[in-house]
C-alpha cells in the first residue's frame, strides 16, 4: 500500500509542500469516470462543437466564486478532448494539455459537477481548428506561472487566463500576442473577478506556494485587498452577456 | 512467468497515474495537473475482473511498456496480468478489490483506488498529452 501511494504521486512529487500526493477513492474515481461519461452524452446530444467546460475542484464560495478551472472540450470525431492549461503540482510555472474528459474530472473534485456553456456557432467555428492545432494552442502560453495572475498583464498566466486569450485569438485575427488578445477582451466587455485578499492572506500564500504571486498586480489594487483575476465564474457571465456563448448549464 | 505475461496481454490499455496536487488551501486550484494516470493496461482472463472480486497481486514486473503485475483470484486461482504505463506500481503480495462500473473496473486496497482498467467506454474517455513544455 505505501508502494502505491509512492507510485501514484511520484511524477509530480517534487514539487513541494503544496503537493501532497494523494490516492484517490475507489468511489471517487467512478464518481468522476462517470461524470466524464454523462458529460459526454451531454455535449453529444448538444450538437456543439466547442463548449467551455468548468469543474470545481475546490470551494471557493468565500470569494463568491463556483468553479476552480475551465477548459475547452471540442469533439473529435467520436470522442472529446479537452484542450487546457495546467500547473505542476503547485510549482511556478504551467503547461497546456490535451486531455480526455475522465482525465479532466479525476482531479480530486470538491463537487461532481461540471458547467458547460455552448459558444455561438461563429464562435465555435474560429475556434476550433486552433484547439486541434499544437502550435496555435502554444502561441499564447506563457509557462510562468501564478493562480491569481492580474488579467491585464503578462507577468504570469493561470489557466482561465490562458484560455481566454486563445479564445481572443481565435476570434481576431490581429490578437497575435498577450496584449493585444487582452486588449481585445477588453473591448469585448471582459471584466475579471475580484478577490478580497487581505495582506495576512497574500502574504501565507506568497511564503507556502510556489504557484501565487502577487507582483504583477498594480499596487493600488493589490494594496486596497483586490486582487483582480480570471475565473471560470466571471467567464461564463461574460460569455452570456456579450452574445459569444449560451448561458451556463449543469451536469451532475 | 514472463512468457505467462506477454501471452496473456490480450490489449493495452492507457495507464496513468491518479495523483492530485493542491495549491494553497485559501486560493483557487486553478488548475492541479491530476496525473491520474490510470489506464492500464489488461491481460488477461478479463472475467475475472468482476465486480467484488477479491485479488491478490502476486507479481510486480517491469517491463517494456509499463509495469506489469499479475492478479491472482482468491476464489480459484485464476491468474490475469495487467500492465500499467509509467511508475505505478504496487507491493507483490497487495489485497486488491474489484468495483465494476460503467466504464471499467478499479482496482482498490483498503478503498483506495490503485489503478483504473478502462472497458471501451472508459478508453474513449481517456487521453493524456502535453501540448507545451
Amino acid at each position: 500500500m505505501a508502494a502505491a501511494a509512492l507510485a501514484f504521486g511520484v511524477t509530480l512529487a517534487h514539487a513541494g509542500r503544496s503537493c501532497e500526493p494523494k490516492l484517490p477513492t475507489a468511489t471517487n474515481v467512478q464518481r468522476a469516470m462517470t461524470l466524464a461519461e454523462r458529460t459526454a452524452a451531454s455535449l453529444n446530444a448538444s450538437g456543439a462543437q466547442v463548449v467551455v467546460l468548468g469543474r470545481i475542484g475546490q470551494d471557493l464560495s468565500k470569494y463568491g466564486q463556483r468553479y476552480s478551472h475551465l477548459g475547452f472540450a471540442y469533439r473529435d470525431g467520436a470522442v472529446w478532448r479537452v484542450a487546457h492549461k495546467l500547473n505542476h503540482c503547485g510549482r511556478a510555472h504551467a503547461a497546456v494539455y490535451r486531455q480526455g474528459l475522465g482525465e479532466f474530472f479525476l482531479d480530486d473534485l470538491h463537487r461532481f459537477e461540471a458547467g458547460v456553456v455552448v459558444l455561438a456557432p461563429a464562435v465555435q467555428a474560429r475556434l476550433l481548428p486552433v484547439l486541434q492545432d499544437n502550435a496555435r494552442l502554444a502561441r499564447l502560453h506563457t509557462p510562468a506561472y501564478s493562480m491569481v495572475a492580474y488579467p491585464w498583464a503578462e507577468t504570469y498566466q493561470q489557466s482561465n487566463q490562458w484560455a481566454i486569450e486563445t479564445l481572443a485569438m481565435s476570434q481576431e485575427p490581429a490578437a497575435t500576442t498577450r496584449e493585444r488578445a487582452q486588449a481585445w477582451l477588453k473591448l469585448q466587455g471582459y471584466e475579471p473577478a475580484t478577490l478580497r485578499l487581505t495582506a495576512f492572506t497574500r502574504l501565507g500564500a506568497r511564503m507556502t506556494a510556489a504557484n501565487v504571486a502577487f507582483d504583477d498586480h498594480p499596487n493600488h489594487k493589490r494594496f486596497s485587498d483586490r486582487i483582480e483575476t480570471v475565473t471560470v465564474d466571471s467567464v461564463f457571465v461574460w460569455l452570456q452577456r456579450s452574445g459569444l456563448g449560451a448561458a451556463p448549464h449543469v451536469i451532475h | 512467468m514472463t512468457r505467462l505475461i506477454r501471452s496473456m496481454i490480450a490489449a493495452a490499455v492507457l495507464a496513468t497515474s491518479l495523483g492530485s496536487a493542491k495549491a494553497h488551501p485559501t486560493l483557487s486550484d486553478a488548475s492541479a495537473l491530476s496525473l491520474l494516470p490510470v489506464a492500464v493496461s489488461v491481460a488477461a482472463p478479463v472475467m475475472i475482473l468482476s465486480a467484488g472480486a477479491a485479488l491478490t497481486v502476486v507479481a510486480v514486473e517491469a517491463s517494456a511498456a509499463g509495469t506489469v503485475w499479475v492478479l491472482e483470484r482468491a476464489s480459484d486461482g485464476v491468474q490475469a496480468s495487467v500492465t500499467l504505463a509509467g511508475g505505478l506500481s504496487v507491493a507483490a503480495g497487495t489485497a486488491v478489490v474489484v468495483t465494476a462500473f460503467s466504464t471499467g473496473w478499479v482496482l482498490s486496497a483498503a478503498g483506495q483506488a490503485v489503478a483504473f482498467i478502462p472497458n471501451e467506454i472508459g478508453r474513449a474517455l481517456l487521453h493524456n498529452e502535453r501540448v507545451t513544455r
